[in-house]
């Protein structure tokens, strides 16, 4: 590493560590990148060839797969549908409920205050085969079962307490002294709230909401257990494919591809809030 | 990154005297937290306390759930069992591999990619998307990927001379399984630790090497304690669903071959729902919740100490 | 304190809604509704006509083929059919739930006879109160016309009298075989060997056994010789059984009559007596000599392998055919496996479709007359001939049709009937497998097949052996609680 130079920056580097650090991307590319573009070219072999035993490189690509996931009677639209309302809901439910209620943990003055917050996010890592059963039964006596508003509300079941827990911690890094300013501005506490934190907590919103689409749109364990033949979802699809007699790869990649693609859009044009809103106070730069 | 412990705004133009929280019951943060805290509670609260009346019961279901008491029966068998004290040691074991090699690799690439000046973003946005792959997709891939007969990775590794079934050997296939849990993972870390990494003031930085330090040593003395708290961060949002997703290895190895990927989540689901052993289940599952809630406070404890 | 003061509250409230579960199924069952009685001179089957039903089914050949063409049943009754696909654990999740809640969310059921069947005949509706009953339209051929052992094993349980499902699917392990390679190698084996390898009952597991060395050495069109569905799973179980039972060997002492119909209290396990020992070495040996990745298979991943040329036979489900027929038209070939020094054995995987016992008036009856036409001759033909599924028929007048007796030969337009007559006389009494029917199957199948897992990865036969006898004794006498 050169150190002799004039130049303090830790940004300019020697050849070598320009190398070193090429290569090391390289690396990193390759092992990402690779499952998902196999994954992608699988979607569009036929069926010899997505199962070939020396692998495929150039091939003659077919749009079978993904006609016959649209067409017939398992049409993958409808699960599309289900799974874009029930995620694209349970994730603006959560956000919500849990911006207010991260805020006024951030805020509250209670004493174990604490314990309330280790609570919350202890619900969070309830063993989902165990409290399915009672889940289960409660969600039925409110005739929540295969319905849209009963998955929206299992999926808050994990959502909710990551979101509270996830904003209450882009708030305390708000110094106070922002909303001091705006209370002797004359503003209500609500006020304060609205117009002046809620702002500045933009990029954590975003992150907050991303996170919980995603979460629950690539649910499986609570999707088998709460949908039923009118609110299935994509995952569900997918596992669908495992067959008794066989596993149709060629689908199996198509689906995959489908079910990915949305949320990594998704991820992708928030990416930039993403990295600020974890930066977790941009404000101090201290 | 403080967690909600030391936050206070206080309202100045109340003059000193009684606490001006003392209104009625609900506060305005009380009032905010509200509804949250009351869906949360619903949703867990009631679930925890079916768990915990059905480790101590037997479980019927025909007809309507029904109860029936069993004593310490469930708890005295789940903790003689040794198949279950095997599982918690191949749990252990696969959350400390996936764990420690998430943090190793995301904190690795979290330094690699802020070194890169020209097309981080679109380096960053390709490294992200793995985590946005649902984990039961993860491991229909992996088992496309390293099937024995049409296998991308198996063939790579027969090519290099490796003579083996990936998903065959026990040894192999848990280094499998969990390399497809880094896979996916990992990018989530990197993203946490970027973040960190953007806030180290450069200014500080640039004093350290002025005086001559080098990059590991600045690494150690400065980047590290200052982000230390978002590496728990994000170590504590990571441990908290290691331990609960089994989508991979449910669909990939169900636990085999000969257990070596029988970790305690597989177990439970297939207590309650192959076995229809509903109480045992649910003492299998107050064991995690315990075990969990451990892990939590370590890390709670570890962050408020930082603060 | 805030925390405590809500606890407690809330956890009087949770004791309730404990309770409530249990009180509201109780009041359920009393509102029974009423089922639209048949009017005079009206089609039977269009009695329910405007109805909605839901079938919960794993995603088997005869379901993808029901599925992609409803249009029949539609048109015959006006009752719309909704068709859930889950996998089998998954499937075996959601009834289990549903019969908890005292509600049926799905009327028809594939019911798996080993872990839907077995557990939880309770509840299931004894499918006599439709059969024969003068309002439904009948039953074309009666009972009778399944194959007795299939609607004693997939549609009985316990007890005689009783019937819960209807066959629906009937896979059974036969041996397929190369036929281009035996054709080629045939003489050479012979010679060498000094028997003729022709695959049949006529073979011994041994000489099995030998053929495959004789191609792992000598044949360079496949990797292997042999593969097997030896991962840790279900299927791990279902190819070890052909060789315990073709030995002698058996899970329990009443083996056939726990097979057949089934018990609910089985008595002590026999794995480890003399004859399971010996099979278990066998299998040892047979693993030893197998294609590596067989620990990697289960059927889907040992049926890729023998399309992929990267074995020369297995055994293996006979609903492959068509899959195989597509991969290498004209070169496999099916006959029964091999026999041991008991005889010659075949695992049966086949299942019913049973209707719940919750589902009540016009649901009930119209899952009664989507059974009846699901399993009936017409729809098992028209199945046969799909291009969305396939399978084999269950009922003995479909396989005595010309144009399916004719697609027993190739050319044929039925591929899955090629193995007709293999699976013909794979179901004869002497030589069908049946597993346990036991409530508490699953717990004993895990252990089992863990414990050949294990063998596989190095651990000796007898101790295989008996820590599985141990765990099945432990299950067994844990009883079960529905």
């Amino acid at each position: 590493m050169s150190t002799t130079t004039a130049d303090a920056r830790p940004t300019r580097k020697s050849t070598g560590t320009n190398v070193l650090v090429g290569v090391l991307v390289v690396i990193a590319l390759l092992w990402t990148l690779v499952p998902l573009v196999w994954m992608l070219a699988g979607s569009f072999k036929n069926s010899s060839d997505v199962t070939a035993s020396s692998p495929v490189w150039f091939f003659e690509p077919t749009l079978d797969n993904y006609t016959s996931l649209f067409s017939g009677p398992n049409n993958l639209t409808p699960y599309l549908w289900h799974s874009l309302v029930a995620a694209g809901c349970a994730a603006i439910f959560s956000l919500v409920l849990g911006t207010l209620a991260g805020y006024g943990l951030a805020n509250s003055t209670m004493r174990n205050k604490h314990h309330l917050s280790f609570w919350i996010i202890s619900t969070r890592m309830a063993p989902i085969a165990a409290v399915i059963l009672p889940l289960f039964l409660m969600f039925r006596l409110a005739g929540l079962i295969d319905t849209l508003p009963g998955l929206i509300l299992a999926y808050m079941t994990f959502n909710l307490p990551f979101a509270i827990w996830l904003m209450s911690a882009f708030f305390s890094d708000i110094p106070p002294s922002i909303e001091e300013s705006a209370l002797v501005a004359g503003c209500s506490r609500w006020q304060a709230f609205w117009h002046v934190v809620l702002p500045l907590s933009k990029a954590g919103l975003v992150t907050t909401g991303v996170l919980c689409l995603v979460f629950a749109w690539n649910d499986y364990a609570f999707a088998t257990v709460f949908a039923g033949p009118s609110s299935q979802t994509l995952p569900i699809a997918a596992s669908q494919l495992v067959t008794q007699t066989g596993i149709d790869w060629g689908q199996l990649t198509a689906i995959g591809t489908i079910v990915v693609l949305p949320m990594i859009l998704a991820g992708l044009a928030v990416r930039r809030w993403l990295v600020t809103g974890l930066t977790l106070g941009a404000v101090t730069g201290e | 990154m403080t967690t909600a412990t030391n936050r206070r705004v206080t309202a100045p133009t109340q003059p000193p005297g009684p606490e001006k929280q003392k209104k009625k019951r609900l506060t305005f943060t009380g009032g905010l937290m509200a509804p949250g805290v009351a869906v949360l509670a619903l949703l867990s609260i009631l679930p925890f306390i079916a768990l915990v009346v059905m480790s101590f019961s037997t479980v019927q279901l025909l007809g309507g759930v029904r109860l029936s008491w069993a004593g310490l029966d469930n708890w005295s068998r789940a903790l003689a069992d040794p198949d279950m004290w095997s599982s918690w040691l191949k749990t252990i074991i696969f959350l400390g591999a996936t764990l420690g090699l998430e943090m190793v690799l995301g904190i690795g690439l979290a330094l690699l990619l802020h070194r890169v000046t020209r097309g981080r973003g679109l380096l960053l946005s390709l490294i992200l998307l793995p985590m946005f792959v649902a984990p039961v997709i993860v491991g229909l891939l992996g088992r496309y990927l390293t099937d024995s007969t049409f296998g991308l990775y198996a063939w790579l590794l027969n090519q290099m001379g490796w003579e083996g079934d990936i998903l065959g050997g026990t040894t192999s296939a848990f280094v499998a399984v969990v390399l497809m849990d880094v896979w996916e993972w990992t990018p989530l870390v990197a993203l946490i630790t970027l973040a960190g990494l953007s806030s180290v003031n450069p200014s500080t930085m640039e004093a350290a090497s002025l005086d001559g330090a080098g990059y590991w040593r600045s690494l150690q003395h400065i980047v590290f304690p200052s982000i230390s708290g978002i590496l728990l961060v994000a170590l504590l949002i990571r441990a908290m669903d290691a331990v609960r997703y089994y989508d991979i290895i449910f669909v990939t190895t169900n636990g085999g071959p000969a257990d070596a990927t029988k970790i305690i989540p597989i177990r439970l689901f297939e207590n309650a729902f192959r076995f229809f052993d509903l109480g045992y289940a649910a003492t299998i599952g107050l064991m995690m919740l315990v075990l969990t809630i451990l892990i939590a406070q370590g890390f709670v404890r570890v962050l408020a100490r930082k603060d | 304190m805030l925390n405590r003061r809500e606890l407690l509250r809330t956890g009087l409230l949770g004791a309730g809604a404990l309770a409530a579960p249990g009180l509201l199924a109780a009041c359920s069952n009393e509102t029974t509704a009423r089922m639209p009685a048949l009017k005079a001179g009206e089609d039977p089957w269009r009695r329910f006509a405007g109805t909605t039903i839901n079938f919960i089914s794993e995603n088997t050949a005869p379901t993808a083929a029901i599925a992609a063409n409803l249009k029949p049943f539609t048109e015959l009754t006006g009752i719309n059919v909704r068709i859930v696909n889950l996998e089998l654990s998954a499937l075996v999740q959601r009834v289990a739930l549903d019969m908890a809640s005292g509600d049926s969310q799905y009327q028809v059921v594939y019911a798996d006879p080993y872990q839907v069947l077995a557990p939880y005949s309770a509840g299931l509706a004894d499918l006599r109160e439709f059969i024969g009953a003068e309002d439904f339209p009948p039953l074309e051929g009666g009972l009778e016309d399944f194959i007795p052992t299939q609607m004693d094993a997939a549609g009985r349980f316990a007890e005689e009298g009783p019937v819960f499902a209807l066959p629906y699917d009937c896979p059974t392990m036969i041996w397929q075989y190369r036929i281009d390679l035996f054709d080629k190698y045939g003489d050479a084996m012979a010679d060498e060997l000094g028997f003729d390898p022709t695959p049949g009952s006529d073979r011994t597991w041994d000489e099995y056994l030998q053929i495959a060395r004789w191609f792992n050495d000598n044949a360079d069109e496949v990797s292997y010789g042999t593969g097997h569905q030896a991962k840790q799973h279900d299927s791990l179980m279902c190819d070890f059984s052909n060789i315990l039972w073709s030995y002698g060997g058996d899970y329990f002492a009443a083996g056939e009559q726990i097979g057949l119909l089934g018990l609910r209290d089985p008595g002590k396990c026999t794995l480890n007596s003399a004859e399971g020992v010996e099979a278990a070495e066998f299998y040892s040996s047979l693993m030893a000599a197998a294609h590596p990745a067989s620990r990697t298979w289960d059927w889907d991943g040992v049926g890729a392998a023998l399309r992929a040329s990267e074995i020369a036979m297995c055994p293996n489900w006979h609903e492959f055919a068509a899959s195989n027929e597509q991969a290498l038209p004209g070169k496999v070939g099916y006959a029964p496996l091999p026999k041991g020094p008991a005889r010659s054995a075949h695992m049966y995987g086949g299942t019913g479709i049973a209707i719940s016992d919750n589902a009540q008036g016009a649901q009930r009856g119209a899952a009664w007359l989507f059974v009846n036409w699901a399993t009936s001759p017409e729809t098992q033909l028209s199945n046969l001939r799909s291009s969305a599924g396939g399978g084999t028929p269950t009922r003995t007048s479909v396989y005595e049709l010309p144009q399916v007796r004719a697609a027993e030969q190739r050319p044929s337009d039925l591929p899955n009937m090629l193995t007709a007559e293999a699976v013909r006389t794979a179901w004869e009494p002497d030589n069908v497998g049946l597993r346990p029917k036991i409530p508490m199957w699953n717990a004993c199948d895990t252990a089992i097949f863990t414990e050949l897992s294990k063998m596989i990865a190095g651990q000796s036969p007898q101790e295989t052996m008996d820590n599985a006898t141990e765990r099945f004794d432990q299950i067994v006498e844990r009883g079960w609680v529905a």
